[in-house]
């Protein structure tokens, strides 16, 4: 009756679209061997089944994870985001960072932060921080320092435009080598940018209209190849001259 | 005893169904969105979440979903809040609910498109809910009912709106177990299974015939399985489409 079609190798759903409830590896035949899961995979007895729907991705030796694109955004330790301050407590400042709960950065997760010179931020107020504990039972805790308690560009972004898009385009705009859109952008204007994992991106430039410009050709890329990209940049630098 | 081969109104056979169509992130704000039709009978559905907290008299250890029926045309009725029952037991136990403990994820189902045809007398209809793992066939039965309508209800409205619940959840990146696919079907007078029935099919022809035989009812289980293989095969070629909004169809 069960006509589940067998997983010589979990080799056949690599790199390709897995949906919720594929089994993806069959463990019965790796008694010794360990195995690491990232995102949207989770053990279900003797197989590894998928929780998400996206590509099916695997580093070896052991490593697997599903690679998928939405709007919210599952907080990882080490991640760089970028968060809206909601509320500001006593020891705490409640951060939104498009998570399923609110993170909370301490008052005192700053370079030289003592309780006399606590920074102060206004409601709306955005954030460049770094996820330093993730857990889903737990609001995530941020900070504003890197690993060795320096400043390192974290810290209230001023002035700018924020926009959101989808965590698998800010993933690739923070791809290395650096995104083919960044780059030609960056050929012919100046700009600064702040692009969060969560999906949040800050633009920063001389003038409104390069700011738009780069806002909007970045929000057009989500789908393009690396040559599409190239293509469009090419002639909105046109059209501007 | 083999049942007739029955003629329907718009030509299909007892085994085919409607065009299928879906349509996934159609919604700019929601954090997932699907729209499901079969024919005529268009689901639009949105998804936010999951968002902090849950309601008082939900269990905060797990993840609770909220269902939001909107219908095509009139006020809220009990109707409607029916639906809601029974779509959020549906995607509960589709739902991993213990990965994000004490959020509310909100579900809301909006009825485009109805299948406007003149009101009917009398149905009697079953309509199953069938869950199928995508990759293996474990046949898991969620909910039965046996639903004598009265004039304007839809009964086909239910399984369209599972279909697209379900993709706008795996849109959203909300952890599922595995996806849930649903259809209707009819049982005619003459004891043979129609599937996917339209609501002008919906004709009883004797009111007395309200018990069911076994034999019927695993035979149109059967046949409600073998189409569910058809659904999932769509649902998970849709998926598999990058592009924002991209519109994947089949007959």
């Amino acid at each position: 009756m069960n006509s589940m079609p067998s997983d010589s190798a979990s080799m056949s759903f690599v790199d390709r679209v897995v949906v919720p409830g594929d089994h993806v590896l069959d463990l019965t035949g790796m008694a010794n061997q360990t195995i690491k899961l990232g995102a949207g995979l989770r053990q279900d007895g003797d197989a590894i089944s998928v929780m998400k729907a996206g590509k099916l991705r695997i580093s070896k030796p052991n490593k697997y994870w599903v690679e998928s694109s939405h709007k919210r955004y599952v907080p990882c330790v080490e991640d760089t985001v970028l968060g809206i301050v909601v509320d500001s407590k006593f020891d705490n400042f409640l951060v939104d960072i498009k998570a399923p709960m609110l993170g909370l950065l301490p008052v005192l997760a700053f370079e030289g932060g003592t309780r006399r010179n606590i920074p102060k931020f206004e409601i709306g107020t955005l954030l460049y921080v770094r996820v330093v504990k993730a857990n889903n039972t737990m609001n995530p805790e941020l900070s504003c320092m890197d690993e060795t308690g320096k400043a390192a560009e974290f810290g209230p972004l001023k002035d700018g435009y924020m926009f959101e898009t989808s965590t698998g385009l800010a993933r690739m705009l923070l791809s290395s080598p650096p995104c083919p859109i960044l780059e030609a952008l960056g050929k012919s204007l100046s700009y600064e940018i702040a692009i969060g994992l969560n999906g949040r991106v800050w633009v920063n430039a001389a003038s409104p209209s390069t700011v738009i410009l780069v806002s909007n050709a970045i929000m057009n890329s989500e789908f393009l190849s690396a040559a599409q990209q190239k293509i469009m940049v090419e002639k909105l630098m046109k059209r501007l001259q | 005893m083999a049942p007739m081969e029955v003629d329907r109104a718009d030509g299909r056979t007892s085994n085919q169904l409607r065009p299928l169509s879906c349509t996934r992130n159609v919604l700019h704000r929601a954090h997932g969105s699907a729209r499901w039709s079969q024919g005529d009978t268009i689901v639009l559905a949105a998804v936010f979440g999951p968002k902090a907290g849950t309601k008082k008299e939900e269990n905060p250890e797990k993840a609770s979903i909220e269902v939001i029926w909107k219908p095509k045309t009139g006020l809220i009725g009990k109707v409607e809040k029916e639906y809601e029952m029974i779509l959020k037991r549906t995607l509960q136990s589709v739902c991993l609910l213990t990965i994000h403990p004490n959020t509310t994820t909100s579900v809301i189902v909006q009825v485009v498109g109805d299948d406007d045809r003149p009101e009917l007398s009398l149905i009697q209809l079953e309509v199953q809910m069938i869950i199928k793992n995508n990759s293996s066939i474990i046949r898991a039965f969620l909910a039965l009912r046996i639903t004598h309508v009265m004039g304007l209800r839809t009964p086909q409205l239910l399984p369209c709106a599972i279909n697209a619940s379900c993709a706008a959840l795996a849109d959203a990146g909300i952890p599922l177990k595995y996806l849930a696919v649903a259809i209707c079907c009819g049982l005619t007078g003459s004891r043979s299974v129609i599937l996917d029935p339209t609501k002008i099919e919906e004709k009883v022809f004797s009111y007395s015939c309200m018990l069911y035989l076994l034999v019927d009812y695993f035979n149109c289980l059967d046949r409600g399985y073998a189409a569910c293989a058809k659904i999932s095969e769509f649902l998970r070629r849709s998926m598999e489409s990058q592009a924002p909004s991209d519109l994947t169809k089949t007959t």
